[in-house]
């Protein structure tokens, strides 16, 4: 059975970087999934989107493209077009030939509130004007009488931390945000609800986020946004938060919510 | 530019567009979607297709590309009529649906012409559940309607958007793409072109592509799985499944038959195991999900592009086309099959078919 197993161990190190280290497995006739280890850090976080970004420029053509997650890079391919040895083999010249650390800017740092102070122009911050609800309509009495807290305290450790987007997904410019404050960490709903939403900010486990459009959810609701979560343009569909960016959510009272949806939509 | 249409007259199943997918928006968040049966999507394109001339070195770039124009209806069990307001020639594949133009039956696997005012009416098939219907260069649902970022295959999650267009429904227009133009209008070529169309069958007769009972999925066996033990390796590949009610076009739930429920410690996936996949990742089209009552979930062509239950491998695609066809209650077990394999199957199912 181990037969089956095309799976190759990437260990690329140099002098300067500490060891680059994910494995490479075909898991589809057209896409290769690499794998970090399994945690949530922004510095693992920042070496697997700048080799997405290596591999986008170098691959070009036989790439259709790749997704990014907390530990992941799905590579999807054109088996027509190339092998998937030849993509690998590709992937691992990428990761010998460039130390591709160092094109993002940015040095070993395991601290992740220090890596904030020197990120990319790219990684500006992008601020989300929140309207926490304190009337009981969503679950922000709740959440905050299961984490010991006022509401005052849940919005206050809320909105003052600084998220990194980790992955789009789940539906159309959907981020996964983290890592919320331990304090406030809980986990999923036991039963989803079947209607969250458009703007609805939600907190579950390690990870907050907006919900872009209505759809079913099964996270803790604390507020909402009147700022859209996508735009599109003559056919191109841009996410408010992209993957690598940075986030900060502020309070707003509901007059404010209700001045700027007048004024988005007008 | 008027453009000329089908109407939808009558409608109790479901309907949708669909063509190859959107394969290069996951990254935004957008499902792959597409044809759930890409064997009787492409049998349908290749049987009406005035472009089957074309080498196969533009047939390579065709598949990347996926070419949107291509665009079918894709009919889940069927109880839909339609009226042409203007003569075409149409393909019909897939589930059978005793199809009738203006009450009379018609063969399924064929090219048809209808004429203005003709109904063509689609019964509830006895067995299987997409049909497909299309015309040369395809269908949109709005007048010269653009491919929404490469495809025009609609998603139930994302109608609210408005991207793609209306679900459809009694009184939606399916038109046809500009460049289609009735066999009567058509140049000499053309006609000639569609005259070699007419010989050319699916190169795979239906019978023999998809299976008469059970199905047995191939299945290229994950990271997590080759760490599991082999007793537990040879239970999960040991199981027949039987297709769960709850399946659609984004997931395949699989229970296992009643008869052979296991003692609860007799866990096909450890828990020190499946404590490694707690957070979420990007998942593939047949990617076999693994939750804590060990009930797989197949993902179909409708997924969602993050999944965080256990992954313990992934069905190779031409079976998941055989699979699409599948009811609730049909039976299917898993088998192992390596990676180049499946390529090799893949690639040769896409010779035939384009």
């Amino acid at each position: 059975m181990s037969n089956n197993r095309d799976s190759i161990n990437n260990k690329v190190s140099n002098s300067a970087e500490q060891g680059v280290n994910f494995t490479i497995d075909q898991v589809a006739e057209n896409a290769l999934l690499l794998s970090w280890q399994a945690k949530i850090s922004l510095t693992q976080h920042n070496e697997i989107i700048a080799l997405q970004a290596m591999i986008s420029q170098q691959l070009g053509e036989l790439i259709i493209e790749t997704v990014a997650s907390y530990h992941c890079l799905m590579v999807y391919y054109c088996p027509q077009l190339s092998s998937s040895m030849q993509v690998i083999d590709k992937i691992n010249r990428i990761t010998k030939n460039v130390s591709y650390k160092h094109s993002d800017g940015y040095h070993q740092d395991n601290n992740p509130n220090h890596k904030l102070a020197h990120q990319p122009a790219r990684n500006h911050c992008i601020k989300i004007p929140v309207y926490y609800d304190r009337e009981q309509q969503w679950d922000l009495a709740d959440v905050a009488k299961r984490c010991n807290m006022s509401m005052d305290e849940v919005i206050k450790q809320h909105s003052a931390h600084t998220y990194h987007g980790y992955a789009l997904g789940f539906t159309p410019g959907f981020c996964y945000l983290a890592s919320l404050p331990e304090s406030l960490q809980l986990p999923r709903k036991s039963s989803p609800r079947i209607k969250v939403p458009k703007g609805a900010v939600a907190i579950a486990e390690q990870q907050s986020a907006v919900y872009p459009i209505e759809s079913p959810g099964g996270w803790h609701i604390i507020g909402q946004t009147p700022l859209p979560m996508y735009e599109s343009h003559h056919g191109q569909f841009n996410a408010r938060i992209q993957v690598g960016q940075n986030v900060q959510f502020y309070a707003i009272s509901k007059a404010e919510f209700i001045a700027l949806e007048q004024g988005l939509t007008e | 530019m008027k453009q000329n249409f089908l109407e939808i007259i009558t409608m109790n199943g479901q309907a949708s567009i669909q063509d190859l997918g959107r394969l290069n928006a996951q990254h935004l968040g957008f499902s792959a979607s597409g044809a759930a049966d890409e064997f009787a999507f492409l049998s349908a394109n290749k049987l009406i297709t005035n472009k089957l001339n074309i080498k196969p070195e533009h047939n390579i770039a065709k598949i990347n590309n996926k070419l949107a124009n291509d665009a079918a209806i894709e009919i889940t069990l069927g109880q839909v009529s339609l009226k042409a307001n203007a003569a075409c020639t149409i393909a019909i594949t897939g589930a059978d649906c005793q199809a009738k133009i203006n009450n009379v039956t018609i063969n399924n696997w064929q090219c048809h012409q209808l004429d203005a005012g003709d109904i063509i009416d689609f019964a509830m098939p006895k067995t299987q559940l997409h049909s497909y219907l299309t015309t040369a260069g395809g269908f949109t649902c709005q007048t010269a309607q653009q491919p929404w970022l490469g495809s025009l295959a609609q998603t139930v999650n994302e109608m609210a958007l408005g991207f793609t267009g209306k679900a459809l429904m009694v009184g939606s227009k399916l038109y046809f793409s500009k460049q289609n133009k009735p066999l009567a209008d058509a140049t000499p070529t053309q006609k000639t072109q569609l005259d070699s169309l007419k010989a050319n069958r699916p190169t795979t007769s239906p019978a023999l592509f998809y299976p008469q009972q059970k199905l047995t999925l191939r299945v290229m066996p994950s990271h997590l799985f080759l760490q599991m033990s082999s007793a537990q390796q040879q239970q999960f590949l040991a199981t027949e499944y039987v297709i769960s009610p709850d399946s659609n076009r984004m997931g395949y739930r699989l229970h296992v038959k009643p008869t052979q429920t296991s003692s609860p410690d007799k866990k096909i996936l450890t828990q020190q195991l499946r404590s490694q996949c707690l957070l979420s990742m990007p998942v593939t089209y047949g990617m076999v999900q693994f939750p804590d009552n060990e009930q797989p979930i197949i993902l179909m062509k409708e997924r969602q592009t993050m999944g965080g239950y256990p992954v313990l491998g992934t069905v190779m695609q031409t079976d998941l086309f055989r699979l699409s066809q599948m009811r609730p209650g049909g039976k299917v077990s898993f088998t192992l099959i390596t990676h180049p394999q499946a390529q090799q199957q893949l690639r040769a199912f896409y010779q035939k078919l384009y």
